[in-house]
């Protein structure tokens, strides 16, 4: 085996300039997008999962049974829901933790990145996986379960998994701050599966009485679910949906506040 | 005339009540390698993490060819390039898109024939398709060197970079370390091999316990501590840099 060649010289014309944000956002992003593209895990989450709840919640054996009723809206926005959820805590949360075992965080802090776009970027591909996530969704609701919506009604579903995004990402966010390590991220991550989004289900059901159907109408799956079940209908929308959309928003500070507050970018 | 490529003055770092860097005052001039040399837990790691900007100082300034660390963090950062002791990239991303991400973030915009150029200078032209962990040791510290030294910076802090290599591939990165220096950027490294900092560094320090003990250049340190009576106890014949060390910091084992 060869020698490495010699050194090459260097230009001799150190950068005496911190770089512009455009720059240091175009690098993030690029190398981001490339990362959610490449996992497999994250494409699974992000569109096997919530197609297979859309073609069990219109299936014809939950329908009789009455295991889970509410409008073909509701059965949408439930798919959807779980793809954010999906999304959100078993793929974001999970690879944050990965990725700060790693030492990738701390290696991407010593270049003149300012922390905050290092995770802005991360955020900013979720939240387009979100987004084509629920224009898949919203064809095959489309095309096998005729589920067609109105022009406007199409927009303000898009804005409406943009809120939801927000909401799920932040609890995600604040996942991998209290939990620092990933195998115990992955066993936290599923249990809270059940408050945050299974719970939702039962949003429109009162087989299990009515406080449980107000605690599950107002949890943060249940609270998608009505959001986006309203964007989905616009005629629909009414006070509950607005609530709806200030309750999300109001989640999503919360959490958010917590992620911020205790994230830690290093492992030990 | 050459300036100062760092300049830190009595830095303090604690880790709650435990102090790991207790007043440490280093200059490095432009164009020279400076080795810290340490036992386990002495702070070097601290200090370096404190200079990187991974670690808050309690107290103390660390100036970049005079620009302040804490003020102007994003250019201060522009003006460093960091190998830290262990680096991890993202295992989706491939060889040539780590090098393109790194210069991206150093606002070093390099076409897919000069990333090629600069993984061939390094003997990873034809790894270029290839994930981080497919490479051995040795070409994950060389390309972990290039991606420090993407943006050309006037000063390259290296944690540790020949830990774990086999002889041959650490010869390569000396030379390359080597090459760094003559084109008048500034090292400052840290490593446990006496050999290393014999053959490297222009001068060395050795710390303890968060405190710099003596600074010198390698042979100069011998000559001053070669008559110390904790050097003589632990010197087996001629005296060397490793007994120096050793008769400084003590034969306990640290953890």
């Amino acid at each position: 085996m060869s020698e490495p060649s010699a050194v090459r010289t260097p230009s001799v014309s150190p950068p005496l300039r911190a770089p512009a944000l455009t720059e240091i956002f175009r690098a993030l992003l690029e190398a981001d997008f490339t990362v959610q593209l490449r996992n497999n895990r994250a494409l699974l989450l992000s569109f096997a999962l919530p197609l297979v709840l859309l073609y069990a919640l219109f299936a014809s054996f939950a329908v009789k049974r009455g295991i889970i009723v509410g409008d073909p809206q509701f059965k949408v926005a439930a798919a959807l829901t779980l793809g954010m959820a999906s999304i959100a805590i078993l793929g974001y949360a999970m690879t944050v933790a990965r990725d700060r075992e790693k030492g990738i965080f701390q290696r991407l802090r010593v270049t003149p990145a300012p922390t905050w776009t290092i995770m802005t970027s991360r955020l900013l591909v979720q939240v387009a996986a979100n987004l084509a996530m629920a224009l898949v969704l919203l064809v095959a609701a489309d095309l096998f379960e005729g589920v067609s919506l109105i022009a406007e009604a199409y927009l303000l579903t898009f804005i409406g998994v943009i809120f939801s995004s927000a909401l799920f990402l932040s609890v995600g966010q604040a996942l991998a701050g209290l939990v620092k390590s990933a195998d115990t991220l992955s066993a936290v991550g599923r249990i809270a599966y059940l408050p945050l989004f299974a719970l939702g289900l039962f949003g429109q059901s009162t087989i299990f009485g009515t406080t449980f159907e107000l605690i599950s109408r107002w949890s943060p799956g249940g609270t998608v679910e009505t959001l986006l079940s309203g964007a989905m209908n616009p005629s629909s929308w009414n006070s509950d949906t607005w609530l709806a959309l200030a309750v999300s928003t109001a989640y999503s500070v919360v959490f958010a506040g917590i992620g911020i507050r205790w994230f830690q970018w290093g492992a030990r | 005339m050459t300036g100062l490529a760092l300049q830190v003055k009595d830095l303090r770092v604690s880790y709650g009540p435990k102090r790991a860097v207790d007043g440490v005052s280093i200059d490095i001039n432009e164009g020279e390698i400076f080795g810290l040399l340490g036992p386990n837990g002495a702070g070097k790691t601290s200090t370096l993490s404190a200079i990187e900007g991974l670690l808050k100082p309690t107290s103390g300034s660390i100036l970049i060819r005079q620009v302040d660390v804490r003020a102007h963090p994003g250019l201060a950062h522009a003006l460093i390039g960091v190998q830290l002791q262990s680096t991890s990239f993202q295992s989706e991303l491939k060889i040539s898109e780590i090098v393109k991400l790194y210069a991206g973030l150093y606002g070093v915009p390099l076409t897919k024939p000069a990333i090629f150029d600069r993984l061939t200078e390094i003997h990873l032209g034809d790894e270029a398709s290839r994930r981080f962990s497919q490479l051995s040791g040795g070409q994950q510290k060389r390309l972990s060197l290039l991606i420090a030294t993407v943006h050309d910076p006037p000063l390259v802090l290296l944690d540790e970079p020949t830990s774990g290599l086999d002889p041959q591939a650490r010869r390569q990165l000396w030379d390359r370390i080597e090459g760094i220096r003559k084109s008048g950027r500034s090292i400052l490294l840290t490593t446990h091999s006496m050999e290393e900092a014999q053959s490297v560094c222009d001068r060395v320090a050795i710390m303890d316990y968060g405190k710099i003990l003596t600074v010198d250049t390698p042979a100069g340190l011998i000559e001053k501590h070669k008559n110390d009576p904790n050097v003589l106890a632990v010197a087996r014949g001629q005296v060397t840099l490793e007994d120096v060390f050793i008769g400084l910091t003590g034969r306990e084992l640290r953890e």
